[in-house]
């Protein structure tokens, strides 16, 4: 009998427990919410959800919807729904499923999100953002709020943090007129705090993997970054990540690997292939390869400013990887590499996410020039399986990981 | 008409601009060798700087090919490879430098990889997403600013004795005489119409400026007077050549009004002409926040919807080609809440999705059978 490659975290009950009540209040929020005043917002990842969370905003995340869409396999069917109604085949997968879900619930995964009564989005990680949640505001006609954040070529700028600072400001008095709430400084910093320490754990949970063997693999780090996403800022976050650091130091502490008998640390970049997550992670963990850490998830351990609430979330969310240079995002990965100890990377060249994929080529070629490691560049999409070749795919993993080997 | 075309000896400004757009700025150095070009590749690069600098703005159109170059996967958009591989085989080496105004996420990554891995000097322009948002103007004043030291410095010029009003009122002399052709267009071949208003980006500027000055009285004296082809609309990103806008005249429409990177709407004005504003910076700012907007900028939800409709109302238009350059997110996005207003409005809307620039036998088909479809509408 073959060994399970897989080993589950004993934490992953309580994250199905905790992900289910968030997804159930969520689709119940007509009930409850309204009554007690609480709008539900539809919000980007990298939107600063502290503030959100200050004027007592349910904010619902499409993006971890799509992802959902994804590992359900659901989300082809959606995004050909979404391409019927014009929107082009070539434009995010996560936002084609989610448009699809509105268009034909009957075929969404929880039978999609619940109407929201208001929109934000931030444009720290791609320009689609704006797009999609301008369709958006077009379907439901609600407020759609915008947080531009400039792109950072090289370092931050007094100039863009003081437009962020601004809008947020601004932001505040909208949010007050939407709410009939007034801003509670005490609120903000309540939910900054509950995030650093959120982020702060998730930290540690991630540099444990620094560990030979590694604890946790790739599949690990996706599967259990989703509170970091939708519960950032709140208290239920940082007990959950208490409960997973546990476990996890746990498996340090007793040399518990994440796979069997790790021969070969690779660190992945890019979004997952949700609907080919644990089939496509075994091609390497069944030849002893385990990612110790990634690019994606790492993407939620940003350290918040200290300092006045405002502008804090101005500086920390313009300063997101995604918003920032190749040189940047190469010097992460050159860090990753180095720091974990790692034999090699892999990157996702993902079609749905241009600004996470297009400069991959120069990003391998100068992580490869700096570090001596070999790096595979492998064609996919985050949620849209038909444009997964599982064939080629393969053949290009075997001759990476010999390749490793040889090494 | 066409006798202006088959007969361009006798009309040497026009001739000039023609062989202009037909070269797309390729051969600057042996028709232009007293002046130094710098590449920029979106309308929101401030040309009025770099004139201002001394320098000459060249909209980078690399030729038509569909290049493969290694660093960029295949799917993005046809103009960003083909830069790259300009770049890659050294046709650009003789520009000043290269100026991105950050736009799409594609031109986000080309800067950054231009940056990362040429030699050349690559100054980069963040201009604010949303137009509208509190504190944009003075993050764009500051922005700008900082691009004006930049190339003040590369230019070896002090950015204080360095007087703009000149550039601008090149340029906006520039965008008087494009206004008046523009609004022509309706009686003249729609690719006359797109090469003159694509060569403004290729050429240098005083040149353009003087060439178009004396050609507009000859195609005001050989205008067609009444058109009675299907007027059109098209709208898109960049496009190299006037290979659509041919075809379109082939197959019996008019193009008669454009909003395209490289065609009027890179000239035009604000709807409403921007106030006489004393300190010239603060004029070209406001110029450029308040021109009308591409998908990649936002002020209200539907202004740029309400735009072209407007645009096509005014211009009496029957149908509108939407060009979708193959993975060019923004105007994919658009196309959709576009098509359904202006198909709302009563005008035919055919969204085509183009590999580059070029129109080949596939589109033929499509827009052969959307202009019959108006005529027999009409």
């Amino acid at each position: 009998m073959t060994e399970k490659r897989y080993r589950k975290l004993d934490s992953t009950k309580q994250l199905e427990k905790i992900m289910t009540r968030y997804y159930v209040l969520s689709r119940h929020h007509r009930f409850w919410g309204k009554p007690i005043n609480r709008p539900l917002a539809w919000v980007t990842s990298g939107a600063p959800v502290e503030l959100l969370r200050s004027f007592d905003i349910h904010p619902v995340y499409p993006e971890n919807y799509g992802a959902i869409c994804g590992s359900r396999k659901a989300s082809s069917q959606l995004c050909q729904v979404a391409e019927n109604a014009g929107y082009s085949q070539d434009l995010c997968s996560y936002a084609r499923s989610h448009i699809g879900s509105i268009l034909r619930p009957d075929l969404a995964p929880m039978k999609g999100l619940p109407r929201p009564d208001l929109l934000i989005t931030c444009g720290n990680i791609c320009g689609t953002v704006l797009k999609w949640y301008e369709a958006l505001a077009r379907i439901f006609d609600v407020p759609l709020l915008i947080i531009d954040t400039p792109y950072l070529t090289g370092d931050m700028t007094n100039r863009a943090q003081d437009y962020v600072h601004t809008q947020l400001q601004d932001m505040v008095a909208t949010l007050e007129n939407i709410t009939g709430r007034s801003y509670n400084q005490t609120k903000v910093e309540e939910a900054i705090s509950f995030s650093k320490e959120t982020i702060s754990l998730w930290t540690d949970i991630r540099s444990l993997c620094k560990n030979t063997p590694s604890p946790l693999n790739a599949p690990d780090l996706f599967i259990h970054m989703a509170p970091i996403v939708v519960l950032r800022g709140t208290k239920q976050a940082v007990n959950y990540y208490k409960l997973l650091k546990a476990e996890v130091q746990q498996r340090v502490e007793q040399r518990e690997s994440a796979i069997n008998g790790e021969k070969i640390r690779l660190v992945w970049d890019n979004i997952a292939i949700w609907y080919n997550l644990y089939p496509f992670f075994k091609m390497f963990s069944e030849r002893s390869a385990c990612f110790v850490t990634d690019t994606y998830s790492g993407g939620w351990a940003m350290e918040l400013e200290q300092g006045d609430p405002l502008e804090s979330l101005a500086k920390t969310y313009t300063e997101i990887f995604l918003n920032r240079s190749a040189e940047f995002r190469a010097q992460q990965l050159i860090n990753f590499v180095t720091d974990y100890n790692a034999d090699g990377f892999v990157m996702h060249s993902n079609r749905s996410c241009k600004p996470y994929s297009l400069v991959q080529g120069v990003i391998r070629r100068k992580v490869m020039a700096e570090t001596g490691v070999p790096g595979l560049l492998i064609e996919a999409d985050m949620a849209d399986q038909r444009v997964f070749a599982e064939e080629p795919t393969r053949n290009r993993v075997q001759a990476f990981l010999e390749t490793v080997e040889a090494i | 008409m066409t006798e202006i075309i088959k007969n361009l000896t006798k009309y040497p400004e026009l001739a000039l601009l023609l062989e202009e757009a037909a070269y797309n700025g390729s051969r600057r150095q042996t028709r232009w060798p007293n002046y130094q070009f710098f590449g920029y590749f979106c309308s929101y690069w401030p040309e009025e700087f770099l004139l201002a600098l001394g320098l000459e703005p060249l909209r980078i159109l690399p030729p038509g090919t569909n290049s493969t170059p290694a660093l960029l996967p295949a799917y993005c958009c046809s103009l960003a490879r083909n830069s790259l591989q300009a770049t890659i085989k050294k046709d650009l080496d003789d520009l000043k430098g290269v100026g991105f105004a950050h736009t799409c996420d594609t031109m986000q990554c080309l800067g950054s990889i231009w940056s990362s891995e040429y030699q050349q000097q690559v100054l980069s322009l963040v201009p604010p997403v949303n137009l509208k948002a509190p504190g944009a103007k003075d993050y764009f004043k500051e922005e700008m600013l900082a691009l004006f030291h930049h190339l003040s410095e590369i230019t070896n010029k002090n950015p204080a004795s360095v007087e703009l009003d000149q550039a601008l009122e090149l340029t906006n002399h520039i965008r008087k005489l494009t206004k008046k052709l523009d609004q022509m267009r309706a009686h003249l071949p729609s690719q006359l119409t797109a090469d003159l208003l694509r060569a403004g980006q290729v050429m240098p500027r005083e040149k353009y400026a003087r060439a178009l000055e004396n050609a507009l009285p000859v195609l005001e004296e050989l205008r067609e007077n009444r058109p009675t082809k299907p007027l059109i609309l098209v709208s898109g990103a960049v496009l190299e050549s006037n290979s659509l806008f041919e075809m379109i005249e082939t197959l019996g429409g008019r193009v008669a009004a454009d909003d395209i990177c490289t065609g009027y709407r890179h000239y035009a004005e604000p709807a409403e002409e921007t106030q006489f504003i004393k300190d010239p910076l603060e004029f070209v700012i406001q110029r450029y926040m308040e021109m009308p907007p591409c998908p990649c900028r936002h002020r209200q939800l539907d202004e740029r919807i309400d735009y072209l409709a407007g645009l096509a109302v005014d211009r009496k238009i029957s149908g509108a080609v939407l060009v979708i350059r193959k993975f060019c997110d923004p105007h994919a996005w658009d196309s959709v809440p576009i098509a359904k207003r202006l198909k709302d409005k009563g005008i035919s809307t055919l969204v085509l999705e183009l590999e580059g620039s070029a129109v080949g036998g596939q589109e033929r088909t499509r827009l052969q059978a959307f202009l019959e479809s108006l005529a027999e509408n009409s």
